[in-house]
């Protein structure tokens, strides 16, 4: 478990949450998936803030996939505010939305994100862009350095 | 000739005076009389001594009553003081040319009315002196057509800005319209796509978790929940794409068609053999278009001309361009089921399907995306069919210029 790459989802949908879990056991991927379920959330979480002060319960994700649509703080403005912080500068942020808006997608590049993917509603897709995220960020992609732990 | 009819206790000295002007003037004045134009001659001192028929209509005068008399007889009382100095002037350095410098100038009747006037003024010289022959239009007409223009105008002025208000307004509202719109199709995209992604996924989880315990028909069942999510997604992705195709900035560029339309083929395997035999008529010729636009109104056309064959059926589809005028015509003509004459009239219409959901699936919008992308490149599509004999599409682009 510990040696497990941590991806921090950012979701509101129990169903999406669900769904992802079962195409990363389809697609043999095995990480530590920690939710959180709205913008100001994962913002707490990333910031090590409240309930998320315990780095090494909660530690920084080797990746988040971001959902657009949120309660509270919408993940356009989680990936600003990701982008603002000079410790998570480098952090890498796959958008995973239901969006398929042109504008959504531009605007998240600008904001640098690393990735956009939409949300298929066919679990095979899901599954196989697991499969592709596996190889690709988790195997071949050279990841940045991560921000010294303060444990 | 009765033109000369004088009463006047100056008889004697006019009739002298005429007889010596006569051999210059006879012909002048035969033009002078019949001349549309009030005419009236005065000497250096202002004395009227010629006037026409069209003067004593205009004044209301007999030509008795203003012969000898000074020419500020015919103008309003307000001018006759300044008028003397004037003409002084003129006659001193005198230059044919229109009186007034521009001024608007006013005749008096005799029966004291005023009437605007435009007055030409010609310096004549004789062996007797210098005379000015002026030329008088009564320009009331024209004034009132002028003032009659000008309240046209100003009517027409307040109605373009009541216009520019009201399109305003109307933009306002449009606008407002539009970005309910957007959002509505922002939440087609997020709100409704969720619900869907929970459906399909779920049944396809369960079918495969529980899939062995199942009876056939309750599999059947959950293979059908799953297509009818999956179809559902498809036409929101479509009427998403509709929209967009409707609202997108087109920008023109020179679009290099073979490239395009091969880089198409090669992406699909649909498009390739063994699934299909695609001719292009090489070379095709390059179009003014929006590439994005463009490349979805070609997938669109072949992926109709693959699916719409008679089961069995090899899908053979030809590609070609001919120019027409300044438009290039891109034809698609394939060996497909064919189109009934009637149906061809809603083909291009969103929401119409022409063949049965069961053997050709389909949301009846592709179409309507290639209509509605097209028209925004400036072009048009249109069809020629008969069941059984296969479809020719036509999209017509404007052709681009050969540099």
């Amino acid at each position: 478990m510990s040696d497990a790459p941590i991806i921090l989802q950012v979701e509101d949908r129990e169903e999406d949450v669900y769904l992802l879990q079962r195409a990363l056991q389809r697609a043999n991927l095995s990480a530590t998936v920690h939710v959180a379920t709205d913008g100001q959330d994962a913002i707490d979480y990333l910031a090590g803030h409240g309930r998320y002060a315990d780095r090494r319960q909660f530690p920084l994700p080797y990746l988040v996939l971001l959902d657009l649509k949120l309660p509270l703080v919408m993940g356009l403005d989680v990936l600003g505010w990701v982008r603002s912080q000079p410790a998570l500068r480098r952090l890498i942020i796959i958008v995973l939305s239901s969006s398929i808006h042109e504008a959504d997608v531009q605007r998240a590049y600008e904001l640098g994100a690393n990735a956009f993917l939409v949300k298929p509603s066919d679990m095979n897709t899901l599954a196989d862009m697991c499969q592709a995220l596996k190889h690709f960020w988790l195997t071949y992609n050279q990841p940045p350095a991560r921000p010294k732990r303060r444990d | 000739m009765t033109y000369c009819n004088f009463q006047s206790q100056d008889e004697g000295r006019h009739l002298r005076k005429q007889a010596r002007l006569e051999a210059v003037a006879a012909q002048m004045r035969l033009a002078v009389e019949a001349a549309p134009n009030g005419m009236v001659m005065i000497d250096e001192r202002g004395t009227i001594t010629m006037v026409n028929a069209q003067l004593e209509r205009m004044f209301g005068y007999d030509r008795r009553e203003m012969l000898g008399q000074p020419i500020e007889l015919l103008l309003p009382e307000r001018y006759r003081g300044a008028h003397p100095g004037q003409r002084t002037a003129f006659f001193h350095s005198p230059e044919a040319r229109a009186m007034g410098h521009g001024r608007d100038l006013f005749a008096r009747r005799k029966d004291g009315t005023e009437f605007p006037v435009e007055v030409g003024l010609n310096p004549a010289d004789t062996p007797d002196g210098r005379y000015v022959l002026a030329a008088v239009i009564d320009i009331t007409a024209r004034k009132r057509m002028e003032a009659e223009l000008a309240r046209v105008h100003s009517d027409l002025r307040e109605h373009a800005r009541t216009l520019e208000a009201t399109v305003a307004e109307r933009t306002a509202h449009l606008q407002q319209t539009i970005a309910e719109l957007e959002t509505v199709s922002y939440s087609l995209s997020h709100d409704l796509r969720g619900p869907l992604r929970t459906i399909q996924g779920f049944s396809q989880i369960v079918l495969a978790d529980a899939g062995d315990r199942l009876r056939p028909e309750e599999k059947e069942l959950l293979a059908k929940s799953i297509n009818a999510a999956h179809r559902l997604d498809r036409l929101i992705q479509d009427v998403l794409a509709y929209t967009k195709v409707s609202r997108q900035n087109v920008v023109l560029t020179t679009v290099p068609l073979e490239a395009l339309v091969r880089q198409i083929i090669d992406e699909r395997p649909e498009f390739q053999p063994p699934r299909a035999e695609l001719v292009i008529e090489s070379p095709l010729a390059p179009v003014r278009g929006h590439e994005a636009s463009l490349t979805q109104v070609i997938t669109n056309l072949l992926d109709n001309a693959v699916k719409f064959v008679p089961p069995g059926r090899l899908p053979r589809i030809r590609i070609r361009t001919e120019p027409e005028g300044t438009m290039v015509r891109l034809w698609f003509e394939d060996n497909g089921i064919g189109i009934a004459p009637e149906a061809q009239d809603r083909l291009f219409a969103i929401f119409q399907r022409v063949h049965d959901e069961k053997t050709y699936p389909g949301t009846g919008i592709g179409l309507a995306i290639v209509r509605k992308a097209v028209e925004r490149m400036g072009g048009s599509v249109r069809v020629e069919s008969q069941p059984g004999q296969g479809s020719r599409f036509c999209v017509r682009l404007p052709r681009a210029e050969v540099s």
